[in-house]
């Protein structure tokens, strides 16, 4: 199949995303900020707790949310989670990976299709994906906390 | 009498989440019967314990949603099912209810938005 890698204007759907979580699920606005390339051909992950959706059909490659203990901790505590384990917070982070993705499907359409996620704690986390364009962060930041969207994406060019 | 609920979703956080909203004071005809991580689980529990109503994931692992709902039409065709996923696009809403789902609730959603789907769910 033939491949084009992702357009600021599809990166702008993820920022959507974000903002449309932050607003929905914690009432607390998160500060969405400008989305950069990743220099390194195989971005790594670098913060606390990291989640990552693996996509194919009409695309190729991954989804990533990374994100610091406090910020997730403070989700949890929104949610009303009393329980604040290690587990948790992979839990949460895979999650939040999960409902941004999907968010996207709402603009790509069905053709993204998400896997269920796959959540690590901070080192060892390659990014091993099999899209060959530029892999974007899309930096964030909600009260004193930032975190990234890392989306590695190619998309089937139509026609 | 009382509606029995089921929860399935693969993130304990967001079972949690829903668990805790059946203390709100418009649910109190709702009660939890089983709690599930994936569809096969799901599909186990609830010929076993026979919901009035669940709440259904669709991205999960084993057997998603998609499949469950459609072997939960055929065995437990009064259980009414309500998805609850972040997979936001219209054909798969449309996929979901054509097999058998009764309603659709996007993630991330409010509070206000789940009671509200609920309560018209077994209206």
């Amino acid at each position: 199949m033939n491949f084009r890698a992702l357009t600021p204007e599809d990166i702008e759907v993820f920022s959507e995303a974000i903002s449309n979580f932050f607003n929905l699920m914690t009432r607390q606005a998160a500060q969405v900020k400008t989305a950069y390339v990743f220099k390194e051909a195989a971005p790594i992950l670098w913060n606390d707790f990291n989640g990552l959706i693996q996509v194919s059909g009409g695309f190729r490659g991954s989804i990533a949310f990374s994100a610091p203990r406090g910020l997730l901790n403070e989700i949890l505590i929104v949610m009303g989670e009393a329980d604040k384990t290690d587990a948790h917070f992979l839990d949460i982070v895979g999650e939040i990976a999960n409902q941004l993705s999907g968010r996207a499907r709402k603009h790509f359409g069905e053709a993204l299709d998400i896997s269920t996620p796959i959540s690590c704690e901070r080192d060892g986390f390659p990014l091993h994906t099999t899209a060959q364009g530029p892999a974007y962060a899309i930096p964030l930041t909600w009260g004193p906390y930032e975190a990234h969207l890392v989306v590695h994406l190619d998309l089937v060019r139509k026609g | 009498m009382k509606h029995k609920l089921m929860i399935v979703d693969d993130s304990m956080i967001i079972r949690n989440h829903i668990t805790r909203l059946m203390s709100d004071p418009r649910l109190p005809q709702f009660e939890i019967v089983g709690l599930a991580g994936d569809g096969e689980r799901a599909l186990a529990l609830a010929k076993e314990r026979r919901p009035d109503c669940i709440t259904m994931d669709l991205t999960m692992p084993n057997m998603d949603g998609e499949a469950c709902i459609e072997q939960l039409a055929a065995c437990l065709p009064e259980t009414r099912i309500l998805v609850v996923s972040a997979l936001a696009d219209k054909a798969t809403a449309l996929r979901a209810l054509t097999k058998g789902a009764h309603g659709f609730v996007h993630k991330p959603f409010s509070d206000d938005a789940l009671v509200t789907s609920l309560l018209e769910l077994m209206e």
